[in-house]
């Protein structure tokens, strides 16, 4: 027991030091982090302060002088930190070029001409800017908008329309406010903000994801320190000092300690911008399962046990990297379903696709996590038979593995076909 | 006691045989060299005891057991292929392998660095295993064969790849060892060193038995029949005796042949009787001689 725990205490200390594995393991995080903060900064850059903007605005139809200075002067007074200053109203086109010349070297942050006959022809607002951040472009709609209202004033007062009219009217236009619920769960009616229906779609995915990353993910360390071992000769030093048992349990224990570390610093960091990134810029509670953990973790444990003892049969049979792909070939082909399926099986859950594929042992813990965390009527029967299933094809993965590992391990040249592994396991 | 005892073993790869009938008794506390050329069923025969592939037939047992599993921890094994973590570092490395052999932590705190200073590695103890050179890998690997401080030491080619300034190191320890009261079995297809070290020798070729025995009694057991002399006066009636075969003079030195049975003593009384004996030495033949007069030159080309 010692010596299995020396292997995988080795197995883990080896694998972590690598490069490779620390690159692998920050970098989904660290994407998803830099997406959060470029999201946030730009909601930021969107709602939050920023230094005056300066325009031009040339108002040829030369009537709207008034309403334009007014509809500014009543925008800036309600946002003191995002003043959109009007530099200066022009009545002409006379000194466009030179107006341009200064957006053009930043002296101003747009140029807008209103044509003549925009108020009662078909007159078009024309607006220049120059080199347009995405956090500007609001610039120039919220410019736009105040000379669509100078416009909008000018019609009513040609119109007659009297200031109280105009005021009321303007309170009639008032939108009216919008609360969405979710009846699933009748204890607790949860609202739902605009958006948060297209963020909790992606749990369950989450889930999924974390639990291909536990079983599956990291199974390219396991052929890498295998076929390590088999390419430097170090196997016979070690099968004199251990049975290819301990030692092939000894690695499993070693690959597991390296899946739960980053099944923990993926989930923990998950969490995290779930429950403070997503509620504190957006404004949204996502519905984090947390009830499935349990049997999330059962289902790692099931599904670790077959695919690490699987890649550990795989990787003692081959030579090179390069083989083993090429076996590896059908295995990562077999995720694929879940990968296609995830959007559908999401929305249907509890339908005959589902449950059919949730009795595929390989595929069990991925289905069986996505349903879980994507529906609340699943019978604890069909859990319960699920998981007896794959706990019975471990043993029987794990057997053939062992017979393989034992004989593969010290097998150098021709990678032996099927046939003859077939008859190691009638031999062995 | 025997250290291993192997009963009758063979074992094939396909049509080749590569172990063929082959029993051995290895003494405890003596160096035993298993010596043959290059393909003889010498590395076949080790991995055999050592568990790695299962003999078609026969009877291994190790300290008189005959499940490997118990006595694991009680052998050093030194495998021909040598390999070690390359990554790691060349204490780390030793000190890993020391833990799983099952030494316990506090004696490897110790016994590490003591190794490291026998086989001249102490300056290189936080370098990684891949910068080492090739002969300081095999003496890691040699360090690492005996961390557990095991009573049997099975080296397979131990010498090859070293300089001779490192075979001479290695050759110290071992028989240092056997000191101890250890038993080493080592392969090898070079002679003068299985001479130099060993007490018992096994020579194979095609993985049948040639030879089993003490290197004494092997010598005596396959005299060569050759006497070198070197004789004063007239020594022309050497050739006229009925017991000898052939005569080569250089000089004074004469190399004589003796008949199939003929005894040395004999030739001497008559020698002394007739001239002046100023050397008389029975010449003791190699272990190459040996092997080439057993299995003739075409196998013996490798030695």
């Amino acid at each position: 027991m010692r010596k299995i725990f020396k292997i995988a205490q080795r197995e883990y200390i080896e694998t972590v030091k690598t490069k490779t594995f620390i690159l692998s393991i920050l970098i989904t995080p660290a994407i998803v982090g830099i997406v959060l903060v470029l999201v946030n900064r730009l909601s930021r850059d969107i709602s939050g302060p920023r230094p005056a903007k300066k325009v031009v605005v040339a108002d040829l139809s030369r009537e709207l002088g008034d309403e334009i200075k007014g509809a500014f002067d009543e925008y800036n007074a309600s946002r003191p930190e995002r003043q959109i200053l009007l530099e200066e109203l022009q009545v002409d086109e006379d000194s466009e070029e030179i107006t341009k010349e200064k957006v053009r070297k930043g002296q101003l942050d747009g140029y807008v001409v209103l044509e003549e006959d925009c108020v009662e022809g078909q007159g078009k607002i024309r607006s220049y800017t120059c080199g347009t951040k995405i956090a500007e472009l609001d610039l120039i709609s919220n410019v736009e908008n105040l000379l669509n209202s100078a416009v909008f004033n000018r019609r009513c007062e040609l119109r007659d329309v009297s200031q109280e009219l105009l005021t009321e009217l303007r309170e009639l236009r008032r939108r009216v406010p919008v609360e969405r619920v979710d009846i699933g769960s009748a204890s607790e009616e949860k609202r739902i903000k605009a958006g948060q229906e297209a963020v909790e779609i992606f749990v369950p995915f989450f889930f999924m994801i974390l639990m291909f990353t536990g079983i599956f993910g990291m199974g390219q360390h396991m052929l890498t320190s295998v076929i390590e071992e088999k390419s430097s000769r170090v196997m016979e030093v070690l099968l004199s000092a251990v049975s290819p048992f301990e030692l092939m349990t000894g690695k499993i224990l070693g690959l597991a300690g390296i899946s739960l570390t980053v099944m923990s610093l993926w989930g923990i960091t998950a969490c995290v911008s779930a429950y403070y990134g997503a509620a504190h810029w957006w404004g949204i509670n996502i519905d984090i399962p947390l009830e499935i953990l349990p049997y999330f973790g059962i289902y790692f444990v099931l599904g670790f046990l077959l695919f690490s003892s699987l890649l550990a049969g795989i990787g003692s049979i081959c030579n090179t990297i390069k083989e083993a792909q090429s076996l590896m070939m059908p295995i990562s082909m077999m995720f694929v379903v879940p990968m296609v399926l995830w959007f559908y099986l999401v929305q249907h859950p509890d339908e005959m696709l589902a449950r059919v594929l949730s009795f595929v042992p390989p595929l069990t813990p991925m289905i069986m996590v996505l349903r879980l965390a994507s529906s609340e009527h699943l019978s604890f029967l069909e859990i319960f038979a699920s998981i007896v299933l794959l706990a019975l094809s471990v043993p029987a993965v794990m057997w053939v593995a062992a017979k393989v590992f034992r004989t593969g391990i010290l097998m150098y040249g021709k990678r032996p076909g099927l046939w003859e592994v077939l008859r190691w396991l009638k031999q062995g | 006691m025997e250290a291993i005892s192997l009963e009758q073993v063979c074992k094939s790869f396909g049509e080749v045989r590569a172990v063929d009938e082959l029993s051995v008794r290895v003494p405890e506390g003596s160096i035993y060299g298993f010596l043959g050329p290059n393909g003889a069923g010498k590395t076949t025969t080790i991995r055999m005891i050592m568990n790695i592939i299962r003999p078609d037939s026969g009877r291994i047992s190790i300290f008189g057991d005959g499940t490997f599993e118990l006595v694991k921890r009680r052998i050093g094994y030194m495998p021909e292929e040598r390999g070690l973590y390359r990554k790691m570092s060349v204490g780390k490395a030793l000190a890993y392998f020391g833990a799983i052999k099952g030494v316990k932590a506090s004696e490897l705190s110790s016994r590490v660095p003591w190794w490291l200073e026998q086989v001249g590695l102490a300056d290189w103890a936080d370098k990684k295993v891949e910068e080492l050179s090739r002969g300081m890998h095999q003496k890691l690997q040699f360090a690492v064969t005996a961390i557990n401080d095991p009573e049997l030491v099975i080296l397979d080619e131990p010498f090859a790849g070293l300089d001779p300034v490192n075979q001479d190191l290695m050759k110290d320890i071992i028989g240092q060892m056997r000191d101890d009261g250890k038993t080493i079995i080592f392969s090898t297809h070079v002679m003068h060193e299985a001479e130099q070290l060993c007490d018992f020798i096994l020579l194979i070729n095609k993985g049948k038995l040639i030879l089993d025995g003490s290197l004494e009694q092997i010598r005596s057991q396959q005299r060569s029949g050759v006497v070198v002399a070197e004789l004063e006066g007239e020594t022309n009636f050497i050739e006229s005796l009925p017991m000898v075969t052939a005569v080569q003079r250089q000089g004074r030195r004469l190399e004589i042949t003796l008949a199939e049975g003929a005894d040395p003593q004999q030739l001497l009384r008559i020698a002394v009787e007739r001239a002046r004996v100023q050397s008389f030495e029975v010449k003791v033949p190699s272990l190459h001689e040996i092997f080439v007069k057993l299995v003739g030159k075409d196998d013996a080309k490798d030695f």
